[in-house]
């Protein structure tokens, strides 16, 4: 039996899925002309901005609720949080807090309320869960292009656009912007590693690894193996996926506050969208699957999609002279990499 | 443990009634019954399934260790000390072996369950697997407990099904559904040893089985269940398993039999080493030989096999071994040619499989007809062919309504809104209008009301008669079988056991039944 | 027909369109080019509408991915305009090259749906999603020959934005067109339209359609009968993606101009919600349901456009349009299975 176990490990797509993307990105990397180095820098900041989200997807996967497509839920929440916080003209320290306070506490009642409705459709969280990400998206913008001005009083003109109503679509965040970045920032020739936000990446990192091997987790574990089992063992299932779906979202709240501030300039209405699905195909790259996740799948998985996607308009414009065409590409891997997840896992189930 | 007039319905119809019995500490308790006679629902309601819960809950008192409870859910129940080993295992696939015996109680670091509390607290896994092991050694085991289940054989998953429950060092009550079933007799034997220590240690045990040597042999009591009532019981010492087959059938209401007839010894179809793999009602190496122009009928246990004839064939689920029908040997079992070459199954889940519900009950009946066989069908040239000629096959439903009574509102009324007894009839017209050779019915009277029952045992009779079809009938109603079959072949653990005339007693069926006494097929 | 009755979502939208209705009036807009309006906006969309039956009675839920067989539409109607196939034969043109491309498409598409049986709507917006980028491909690529298709100098492939003027804008629109007073109907279009629901109603009357609507209703009685359930579903596929690619057609000669590259993204949510609204569960859809279903909701999308000028934002009506489809989607899906319909 350990025989057979050892087998399926070796030939499993865990392993294949990760290399088809090393090859793809060391052939796309070689054919872009785009230095190492240059490449290695845009990838590790990638990292660090998406880390938390990518990470944030991976208990749901282990409680069996597959790709939670709802983290731009939690995006928003975030955002939504900054955007008050900005009006109500709360700076320094005080405003970093609130923001950070304030996030969690929308995503925890966001969260909460999605449990409750994938509690209702077990067995079809994913295309739920999409849904619910356009429709909370249809409501935000409602919010913030029309609500603000109109509905909800604004303190802070400036980041009113010119006609009175609506949040402009790009607000500066410089008085946030890469205060913690630069700390520890670790020069190699060339090479920028900014070490703290590392650590912080891997210090979530090791939460949820530390999370997955407790009671709970093996708790969460169990409800993704089978539910009614779980529930023969005693265990609530149905609480467990609010707990689970409230942690995601809040990870991926505070995730998208890495991300802003890295960037250090807030695109309003689309600063949160595809955050879900190329968090998702980040984490399959590294060859996690709807049923099972770990850490390293998500670490090694930013690391493969992203050299990927930074290399390949160069390498489009290299081979065909249109970048556009290199835009495509990753377009597709990042939505094939999940159509190909789905299929290929109920094929398994199936079995 | 004391059960006073426990009581259930589902959907109406009693699964339990008045049931009183006790269990005292350090007892072993056994229960025996024929299908549907109880037992399961016994169990599921004490061990707190929700199943119980969503179906009406239950009625009477259940009092356990000189308090009254109320058992609402599984997580009760287990706080209780109540642990139950379940006959469809009840373990986590993908988990290892050690991590499902040791769920919810897992060894954590003490450092940690300071901090984070017990729930949050960083297991240790080497004690843990230690632990595992440990308790897979009490039944003589020895595993390596980093496998997961899905690796593991059936035999294997039932001891770490069982290990996980006497884990618990808060067990007072064990229940156990058919513990044996899937195991050796060695095996078998072994784990009663394990279950005999730990009754001398104060664990009350009450389990299920349908091995009644081994009841004789281990229990201090045994309570008959029928029809989800005790019939009887009987303590150590007066435990005979002639008595308790016979308990376990009881008297037959209609003393009438079939007439015996004779029958042609040509056969219309043939199994050899024929398997099914039907979860939960394997058939394993079944060989059988239905002869023309008789009516068959196939009895077991529930979970024993008989249900998974007729899916088998139509290649529902996988199958294996040799099906020799009309002298040729069938290679795949393909629905379709099996219809068209004369073969028709009546699933016993008649609401899930026999019947489309949102179609009137006019376009049920011939549906199947019409599909495969082109019946009642207008063509207009290749791309629209097929349409339905309504008079023909309006005349043809009417007819069949008319001769089998099936009552409805007009012959557009959809089947769902029919009564069990009538979509039955249903089922049964459209299999009158395929007009098959070979007729496969599972559990025809299921869920029906009596004067339903009669006329549907009748319409099978006259298909028979008139037509010479050839009917196979497998259901749990011993009656019923006694009076309109030609023989009677009782299955056990997935094979034939033994094949009784009608008028065999009860005590030989009820022994045919249990798998005891003989092992030798018996061929006519 | 019989079992039709007004489920929550109806009623809101009744509602919904009654105070759009309402405040129209009020506003003094004109009512009768509006539904003038109304009448072209419906087949425009419902063709798209009435691709989604045969997968939905199959049992083979929502499609979401259409994008799949309005792939196969705009490839059909970018060779037609290639060759500069003007009027009634460029537009017939179309629609003949489509139906064979949408038929190998719909063919591979439904084989995978084969595979993925219970998560058919997740992996099919998936594999639509996908789709997109891969003939962005073929819009830049493939060699198009017209000079009024492609970029012009210094850019490679087609436009995104195709203008179908001096080729078969309106063409049907306008075919047979009955004007009564102020009132236009364009009869060539609803007939069109018509002949469409007529070969659908057929369809399922014939041998093979019933036994896609059994196999939708109950797929174990289906197989026990003998039905190749996995031929069936393919087949329901293939309608579907066929049906889509016309749809694409009648909606791009509507519109006025082929859009090519990401547009197909958004354009196929409202069709799914459109079938909603008229009725369908998930399940056995009618064709009424979803001409009915089509015809509220683009009436509705007509409604807001001026009334929220007026009154709000303009961007607030494409938010809003977006809102209503979405919510109607949510809904469907949350209770679907809460109706006790037997799978």
């Amino acid at each position: 039996m350990r025989l057979r176990q050892r087998a399926e490990q070796l030939f499993n797509i865990e392993h294949i899925v990760p290399v088809v993307f090393l090859f793809l990105s060391f052939f796309a990397w070689q054919v872009s002309g785009l230095t190492g180095t240059f490449v290695f820098n845009q990838v590790l900041t990638r990292f660090i901005r998406d880390g938390i989200l990518v990470l944030s997807l991976i208990i749901p996967v282990v409680a069996g609720m597959g790709l939670n497509f709802a983290i731009i839920v939690g995006a928003m929440s975030a955002q939504a949080a900054l955007l008050f916080v900005i009006s109500c003209q709360v700076a320094g320290l005080g405003g970093i807090l609130s923001v950070i306070f304030l996030s969690i506490a929308l995503s925890v009642v966001l969260g909460f309320a999605i449990g409750h409705v994938l509690n209702r459709v077990k067995g079809k969280e994913m295309i739920v869960t999409i849904i619910i990400g356009f429709l909370a998206n249809s409501v935000y913008q409602l919010v913030f292009l029309a609500g603000f001005g109109t509905i909800i009083p604004v303190a802070n003109k400036e980041i009113i656009l010119s006609r009175g109503i609506g949040v402009r679509n790009a607000v500066d965040l410089s008085m946030y912007r890469n205060t913690i970045d630069k700390f520890w920032l670790l020069k190699i020739e060339g090479l920028e590693i900014p070490l703290f936000m590392i650590l912080v990446v891997l210090l979530f990192g090791g939460m949820i690894y530390y999370l997955l091997h407790t009671r709970f987790g093996r708790e969460v574990k169990a409800a993704g193996s089978g539910s009614e089992k779980a529930e023969v063992a005693g265990i609530n299932v149905n609480l467990l996926r609010i707990k689970v779906i409230i942690l995601s979202m809040v990870l991926a709240a505070l995730g998208q506050l890495v991300y802003l501030q890295n960037i250090g300039m807030f695109d309003v209405y689309t600063a949160h969208m595809n955050a879900d699905v190329f968090s998702c195909a980040a984490l399959l790259a590294g060859g996690a699957s709807i049923k099972s996740a770990k850490i390293r799948h998500a670490l090694i998985g930013i690391f493969l999609f992203h050299t990927l996607f930074i290399v390949s308009p160069q390498a489009g414009q290299n081979l065909f002279h249109n970048a556009a065409l290199g835009e495509y590409f990753r377009s597709f891997v990042a939505y094939g990499t999940i159509a190909f997840a789905l299929i290929i896992n109920v094929k398994r189930e199936n079995m | 443990m004391e059960i006073k007039n426990l009581s259930k319905r589902y959907n109406g119809i009693p699964a339990l009634t008045n049931i009183s019995l006790s269990v005292k500490a350090g007892e072993i308790h056994g229960i025996v019954g024929a299908n549907g006679s109880g037992k399961s629902t016994l169990l599921n309601i004490l061990s707190g399934s929700p199943l119980i819960r969503e179906t009406g809950g239950y009625h009477g008192e259940i009092s356990f260790a000189g308090n009254r409870v109320n058992l609402k859910n599984c997580a009760e129940a287990i706080r209780m000390g109540i642990g139950m080993v379940h006959q469809e295992f009840a373990l986590l696939p993908d988990l290892t072996i050690a991590e499902n015996i040791k769920l919810s109680r897992e060894h954590t670091h003490k450092f940690t369950d300071r901090l984070f509390g017990p729930k949050y607290s960083f297991i240790d896994r080497k004690r843990n697997d230690e632990s595992a092991a440990r308790i897979l050694q009490k039944l003589r085991l020895h595993l390596d407990v980093d496998v997961k289940i899905i690796n593991l054989s059936t035999n294997t998953r039932q001891f770490v099904e069982i290990a996980r429950v006497i884990d618990r060092t808060d067990l007072k009550l064990l229940l156990l559904d058919e513990p044996t079933a899937v195991l050796s007799r060695d095996d078998g034997l072994n784990l009663i040893a394990v279950f005999r220590e730990m009754a001398q240690n104060g664990l009350g045990i009450l389990f299920i089985s349908h091995r009644l040597e081994e009841m004789q042999q281990i229990c201090d009591r045994v309570t008959v269940f029928r029809d989800g009532a005790i019939v009887s019981s009987y303590e150590q010492g007066e435990i005979s398993i002639k008595n308790l087959a016979r308990d376990m059938i009881g008297h037959t209401v209609h003393k009438a039999t079939a007439p015996k007839r004779e029958i042609k010894a040509r056969p219309a179809i043939s199994f050899q080493q024929f398997s099914v793999k039907m979860p939960g009602e394997e058939i394993n190496g079944l060989d059988l030989t239905v002869f023309e122009g008789e009516i068959l009928g196939l009895t077991s246990l529930s979970g024993h096999g008989k249900l998974a004839l007729g899916y088998g064939v139509m290649g529902m689920y996988p199958t294996g071994g040799e099906v020799i029908y009309e002298n040729k040997k069938i290679d795949r079992m393909d629905a379709k040619a099996n219809i068209l070459n004369g073969i028709y199954v009546l699933p016993d889940d008649r609401q899930a499989l026999g019947i489309l519900p949102e179609h009137s009950l006019a376009d049920n009946i011939i549906f199947t007809g019409n599909q495969i066989k082109n019946l009642f069908s207008i063509n207009f040239g290749r791309p629209f062919s097929g349409f339905i000629d309504r008079k023909k096959a309006n005349a043809h439903v009417h007819q069949l309504v008319r001769n089998f009574e099936i009552k409805c509102a007009s012959l557009k009324q959809k089947s769902k809104e029919l009564s069990g007894g009538n979509q039955q009839k249903v089922c049964i017209a459209r299999a009158l209008t395929l007009n098959p050779k070979l007729l496969i019915v599972a559990e025809p009277t299921r869920g029906i009301d009596i004067s339903a029952k009669e006329k549907i045992l009748q319409m099978l009779l006259d298909i028979n008669r008139t037509n010479h079809t050839t009917i196979v009938i497998a259901s749990s109603e011993l009656d019923e079988l006694k009076r309109v079959c030609d023989r009677i072949a009782v299955m056990v653990d997935g094979k034939i056991f033994k094949i009784l005339l009608p008028d065999a007693s009860e005590t030989e069926f009820g022994l045919a039944l249990a798998g005891e006494e003989g092992t030798k097929n018996e061929e006519f | 027909m019989k079992n039709f009755s007004i489920k929550p979502p109806q009623v809101i939208i009744l509602i919904f369109l009654i105070v759009l209705i309402g405040l129209a009036y009020v506003l003094q807009m004109d009512l009768i080019v509006l539904f003038n309006e109304s009448l072209i906006k419906l087949v425009m969309n419902g063709v798209l509408v009435l691709s989604l039956i045969p997968m939905l009675n199959a049992g083979a839920g929502m499609n979401f991915g259409l994008p799949v067989g309005i792939t196969g539409g705009l490839v059909g109607l970018c060779i037609a305009v290639n060759f500069r196939l003007t009027g009634f034969s460029g537009f017939f043109m179309s629609l003949l090259l489509s139906v064979p491309i949408c038929g190998m498409l719909g063919w591979l598409y439904g084989l995978i749906l084969n595979r993925v049986k219970g998560r058919e709507e997740i992996a099919g917006t998936f594999i639509g999603f996908s789709v997109i980028p891969l003939m962005n491909y073929f819009w830049t690529l493939a060699p198009f020959q017209n000079r009024q298709m492609l970029y012009p100098i210094g850019g490679q492939g087609l436009r995104p934005k195709i203008s179908l003027e001096p080729y078969f804008y309106n063409v049907l629109d306008q075919f047979c067109l009955i004007k009564i007073g102020g009132i236009e109907i364009p009869l060539g279009l609803l007939a069109f339209y018509g002949l469409i629901c007529l070969f659908l109603y057929l369809f399922f009357r014939s041998k093979v359609g019933r036994a896609i609507i059994a196999t939708g209703e109950n797929e174990a009685f289906s197989k026990l009968s003998g039905i190749d359930i996995a031929g069936i579903r393919l087949i329901a596929v293939i309608l579907s993606t066929i049906l889509a690619g016309i749809g694409i057609c009648v909606y791009s000669q509507s519109y006025g101009f082929i859009q090519l590259y990401d547009e197909p993204l958004s354009m196929y949510f409202p069709a799914i919600s459109a079938v909603l609204i008229g009725g369908s569960t998930g399940r056995r859809t009618y064709i009424f349901e979803a001409v009915l279903g089509a015809y509220l909701l683009q009436t509705i999308y007509l409604l807001t456009v001026p009334i929220a000028n007026q009154i709000l934002i303009p961007e607030v009506t494409e938010i809003l349009r977006t809102l209503i489809t979405y919510s109607i989607i949510l809904y469907a899906l949350l209770y679907r299975d809460k109706r006790g319909i037997v799978h």
